[in-house]
């Protein structure tokens, strides 16, 4: 219901028959909004209207002339001048000379017309001119007309005929009051109830916009928010590095979390000593504790690799020990093999993959046990350190990245290098990961006299990048709120 | 990794001050892990273990900076042992390798026997595998008296470093802190053998191997004659070390003289300061760093990495200096020479050849799933692989058998035990740190799950959804279940009846394919429920996609 609507029941509810001027002082209320008010009401069976007809009458220019003096009184007067009597054919005032006739004021014998005692009298002003007396009326309050419509009033009448006035008919409001209807929708919690509020079926197949209004909406109020279901930031971010891969020609493959110390370590050239094959750094498995090498060719490869390398012995069964990936790169290691016997003119071969990695940490706000590292290998001729800055500064330069390239070193590669970007926000360098050319003992090992380019990103730390996070761990609980209000990615 | 710590002001000297010193160590492959007040902390690669060496280091930094150059035959010393070690029969299958050499004119003054004990215990505890591989051992010569014995034996007295009695063998295991810390490497031997390895000379023992010295030969800052032993369980690594030690030691000042050591069935002299010849073909350079440097260059810049070398033909020779324990062959040196060049001049070069990009089919498939979950508003999850029983298993009511699980022999966090057999319990707690927030919460996640089947494992890619909110109903899991069947073209399918005691009785089924269990709905149990921390009613389920992946190398 329109607040218009709801004051006026409103002020009706005493359920008695109202006026509309009543109405009005009532209600504070501009006659328009009333009459809309009303309109409506009424259509809705709220109020019921009596209603009635009125009339106005206003002068011609002919009846405000007469007002000053009607013709016939002209006549009776200038007839009492010359002594009551004239001559027809003498009388200019033919107006006047019918209408003194038809009122008794003259009598006519002959050629001539006399004056009668009512002329007379009329003429001295002794008697009263009703016809006169209505004009006057009507020229200061044009209301009675209603009246003397109503009583079939003779004179008012005439004056009409003579067209001294004009009557206007219009439809006045008579009484105004509340109905059941009206009672009950006043007694409804809404004020608004009877406006349209959701539009519904009903609504457009029952055409109800045409008889009912709309109730208005507040375009500030608080509307509830919207969430998309998405993809986890990580997926995200996993995508857009695949995405890059795969643009820059690189082929896809996997491998499985669950490997030997044989392809995570030996086969990359890890000493059997080395620290991180210690138990507190790697996650090794109790069930299966241990995985079968088959491949007894290339174990006797890696054993003799290691012996010449590092000297003291190799053991086997500490190759068999079964452990979660630290990291990709032993997934390179199984490709590193498998491709070494490729025709000559499909090289250069780019493979990439990208995984989940395992490090034995204590879990806090920094350090997580489970992280993403993407991993690539080229095999080829003569590859050098020259094309791997090329791949790992295009890699990053299509996230937007800047990168710095420093030495350092991995057991399996010689030249090793690790990549950098400058954060301009941290002012610090963040390291993105590593890389180089695969040790000479690895490529003869594995089969093969091409050279390899290989390297291993850490995926997490770019989404400190790309995201506003404080803590890993916060990405890996994934709690709805946080998924939901989450901000996009910003590559 | 390790990181060591020096005084700024000792760099100076050398004319290096902090700015130097930042822009250099990153060029020369290591990392300035904090400059702070006084101080720098620098991360050396395991490679080069001869920089954890304060002489080490600023010889490297010196090279580099061409403030310094290699000499032919730099580090000579006399032929003639100074000092001489018996090795008993007793020390084979402990740690029967020793190594050992005498300096005279040492200079441990001011911050410099820190840093020589510093770097023995750094060296020790990275490259030695703490104490296991190697340890060492640093003496005052001049409280030597007579030849030295390198023995075993179950017990034996003598004062340990810091203290002021004499303690015997077992008593230093149990009290001594550093019997405490490194005992191991050597008692789990003892139960074998029922012996602990020990130095000794005329007058006495000078250190239980490799646990503590004796203090009547402790080294102080007056100290100027000093004897170093290494000990350990390869004869190749501890003569490597003594050889890195005595350049440093020559490289400080000091005058070093061998020792001979006598195994029972052999004599040789340490340390043995010989250098490995390395032939670099000049093709080589070009092949592995892409960079054009001639023959001249190539040279000086071997030069710069501290390799004396000569032009030799169409190659240049180089002489790996002793102190270097990393250079395997022709690739090392290769990465010095880079090094020296400068990784940051080097030129990208595009690799030549044509290839297309090929995404993995799993991969694509796990996409095309997690887009239809999104497009029926299930917001993806991410939990991780590694859980333990509770969540797995007794959270969710459901029973294992440990054989079928695969399990972790140790872990940092108490809480990681096992690889997830099931996706449905990462997705429950997920709602559980969201109970507070608003309904209806809708997740899901592929991934993978792992088990042990009939001793061998088993990895399958799995997708589990979940839907909490005050009208989860049985309907919804269907709802869900059957448009994932739908989306994924999985046609030949049963719906039965199916108990799981994670969920409802009554209100749980499966789906069988082809006469085989794939997937699990329904609405979860209220205890289920309870146990991760959730309040409304939720649905559930999960199916397996790939019942074996199978990686193909």
């Amino acid at each position: 219901m329109h607040p218009y609507e709801a004051k006026l029941l409103k002020a009706l509810g005493g359920a008695s028959a109202s006026s509309l001027d009543e109405l009005g002082k009532k209600l504070d209320m501009g006659k328009d909004p009333m009459l809309w008010a009303i309109e409506n009401l009424s259509k809705q069976g709220a109020i019921k209207v009596e209603r009635r007809k009125e009339y106005a009458a206003t002068l011609t220019e002919e009846g405000s002339r007469d007002l000053e003096i009607f013709p016939e009184e002209e006549l009776v007067r200038s007839l009492l001048k010359s002594g009551g009597r004239a001559e027809i054919k003498s009388i200019r005032n033919g107006i006047g000379f019918i209408w003194a006739k038809k009122l008794g004021w003259v009598a006519v014998s002959g050629d001539s017309i006399s004056l009668t005692d009512e002329g007379a009298d009329v003429a001295r002003g002794s008697k009263q001119f009703p016809h006169k007396t209505l004009l006057a009326s009507i020229s200061k309050d044009p209301s009675i007309a209603s009246e003397r419509v109503a009583s079939h009033d003779e004179q008012f009448d005439s004056l009409v005929k003579r067209k001294l006035i004009v009557v206007k008919e219009r439809q006045v409001i008579d009484s105004i009051a509340i109905t059941e209807a009206g009672k009950r929708m006043l007694a409804a919690p809404s004020d608004e109830s009877n406006l349209i509020n959701s539009v519904s079926r009903d609504v457009i197949t029952g055409r109800k916009w045409e008889t009912q209004g709309f109730k208005p909406y507040d375009p500030n109020e608080e509307a509830e928010p919207v969430y998309p279901a998405r993809l986890h930031p990580m997926h995200e971010m996993i995508d857009q590095v695949r995405d890059i891969w795969l643009d820059m020609g690189f082929i896809e493959v996997s491998g499985p979390i669950i490997e030997s110390a044989f392809w995570n370590f030996d086969t990359l050239f890890s000493p059997q000593d080395h620290p991180t094959r210690d138990m507190h750094d790697t996650f090794f498995l109790s069930n299966p504790s241990q995985i079968d090498i088959d491949n007894i060719a290339l174990l006797n490869r890696v054993r003799a690799m290691h012996k010449k390398g590092w000297g003291g012995q190799w053991r086997e069964e500490l190759a068999r020990k079964a452990l979660l990936r630290t990291h990709t790169t032993s997934v390179s290691a199984h490709y590193m093999k498998k491709l070494s016997k490729e025709l000559e003119s499909s090289y250069p071969i780019k493979i990439f993959s990208v995984g989940k990695v395992f490090r034995n940490e204590t879990i806090d706000f920094k350090h997580v046990a489970e992280l993403y590292q993407a991993d690539g290998i080229i095999i080829g001729n003569n590859l050098t350190l020259a094309n791997l800055k090329y791949v790992l500064t295009r890699f990053y330069s299509k996230l937007g990245l800047k990168t710095l390239f420093k030495p350092s070193y991995f057991p399996f590669v010689e030249p090793g290098l690790e990549v950098y970007h400058y954060d301009e926000q941290r002012k610090s360098f963040i390291e993105l990961g590593g890389g180089g050319i695969i040790r000479k003992e690895i490529t003869k090992a594995m089969g093969t006299s091409k050279s390899i380019l290989a390297w291993g990103l850490g995926v997490d730390r770019l989404m400190f990048n790309f995201m506003d996070l404080n803590s890993l761990m916060d990405m890996y609980k994934n709690e709805v709120d946080w998924l939901r209000k989450r901000k996009g990615l910003k590559l | 990794m390790a990181i060591v710590t020096f005084s700024l002001k000792d760099f100076a000297s050398d004319g290096l001050d902090a700015d130097t010193l930042t822009e250099v160590i990153p060029k020369i492959g290591m990392e300035v892990e904090a400059i702070s007040g006084e101080e720098i902390a620098i991360d050396i690669t395991p490679n080069r273990p001869d920089m954890l060496d304060f002489v080490g280091l600023v010889r490297a930094i010196r090279l580099f900076l061409n403030k310094r150059s290699p000499k032919e035959k730099e580090y000579v010393i006399p032929a003639n042992p100074e000092t001489e070690i018996t090795v008993t029969k007793r020390v084979k299958g402990i740690r029967p390798f020793i190594a050992g050499l005498s300096a005279r004119g040492v200079d441990l003054s001011g911050e410099k026997l820190k840093y020589l004990i510093n770097f023995t215990e750094k060296l020790s505890d990275t490259y030695g595998r703490k104490r296991a591989k190697f340890s060492m051992g640093i003496y005052d010569l001049d409280k030597i008296v007579g030849p030295l014995t390198y023995d075993a034996a179950d017990d034996g007295k003598f004062i340990p470093l810091g203290f002021d009695k004499e303690m015997g063998f077992s008593e230093i295991l149990k009290t001594h802190p550093k019997g405490l810390a490194y005992g191991s490497v050597v008692s789990g031997r003892r139960t074998k053998h029922g012996m602990i390895p020990f130095l000794r000379c005329m007058e006495g023992i000078l250190s239980l191997v490799p646990i503590t010295n004796s203090e009547g030969t402790k080294v102080t800052t007056d100290t100027r004659n000093i004897f170093v032993d290494i000990t350990g369980t390869s004869a190749t690594t501890v003569m490597q070390v003594v050889n890195m030690v005595a350049c440093s030691l020559m490289d400080s000042g000091a005058t070093v003289s061998p020792c001979r050591i006598k195994y029972e069935d052999k004599e040789v002299v340490s340390p043995q300061l010989s250098s490995m010849e390395v032939q670099i073909k000049h093709s080589h350079i070009a092949k592995t760093l892409g960079v054009d440097i001639d023959l001249n260059g190539a040279l000086s810049l071997a030069m710069r990495a501290g390799y004396f070398s000569a032009k030799y033909g169409n190659a240049i020779l180089v002489y790996v200096p002793p102190y270097r324990m990393d250079v395997l062959n022709e690739q090392d040196v290769i990465e010095d020479i880079a090094i020296s060049y400068g990784y940051d001049k080097i030129q990208a070069i595009p690799v030549i050849g044509f290839s297309d990009g090929l995404a993995e089919d799993s991969k694509e498939f796990a996409n095309r799933a997690s887009l239809h979950m999104i497009g029926i508003g299930f917001s993806e999850a991410i939990n991780t692989y590694l859980t333990n029983e509770k969540t797995n298993f007794d959270n969710m009511r459901r029973k294992y058998d440990k054989n079928d699980v695969v399990s972790v022999a140790y872990s940092k966090t108490e809480n990681i035990t096992v690889l997830r057999t099931s996706v449905l319990p990462g997705l429950l707690r997920s709602l559980g740190y969201s109970s507070h927030e608003r309904m209806p919460q809708r997740l899901f996640e592929y991934g993978s799950v792992f088990r042990v089947d009939k001793s061998k494992l088993a990895e399958s890619a799995h997708l589990a959804f979940v839907s909490e909110h005050s009208k989860a109903y049985f309907s919804e899991a269907k709802s869900v279940m059957m448009s994932i069947l739908e989306h994924l073209d999985i046609t030949d399918y049963e719906i039965k009846a199916f108990e799981d005691p994670a969920f409802i009785e009554g209100r749980c089924a499966q789906v069988l394919s082809k006469g085989k269990h794939i997937a699990v709905f329904g609405e979860l149990h209220p205890a289920v429920l309870s146990n991760f921390g959730l309040e409304e009613p939720t649905i559930g389920g999960e199916i397996t996609l790939i019942d074996k992946i199978d990686y193909k190398f």
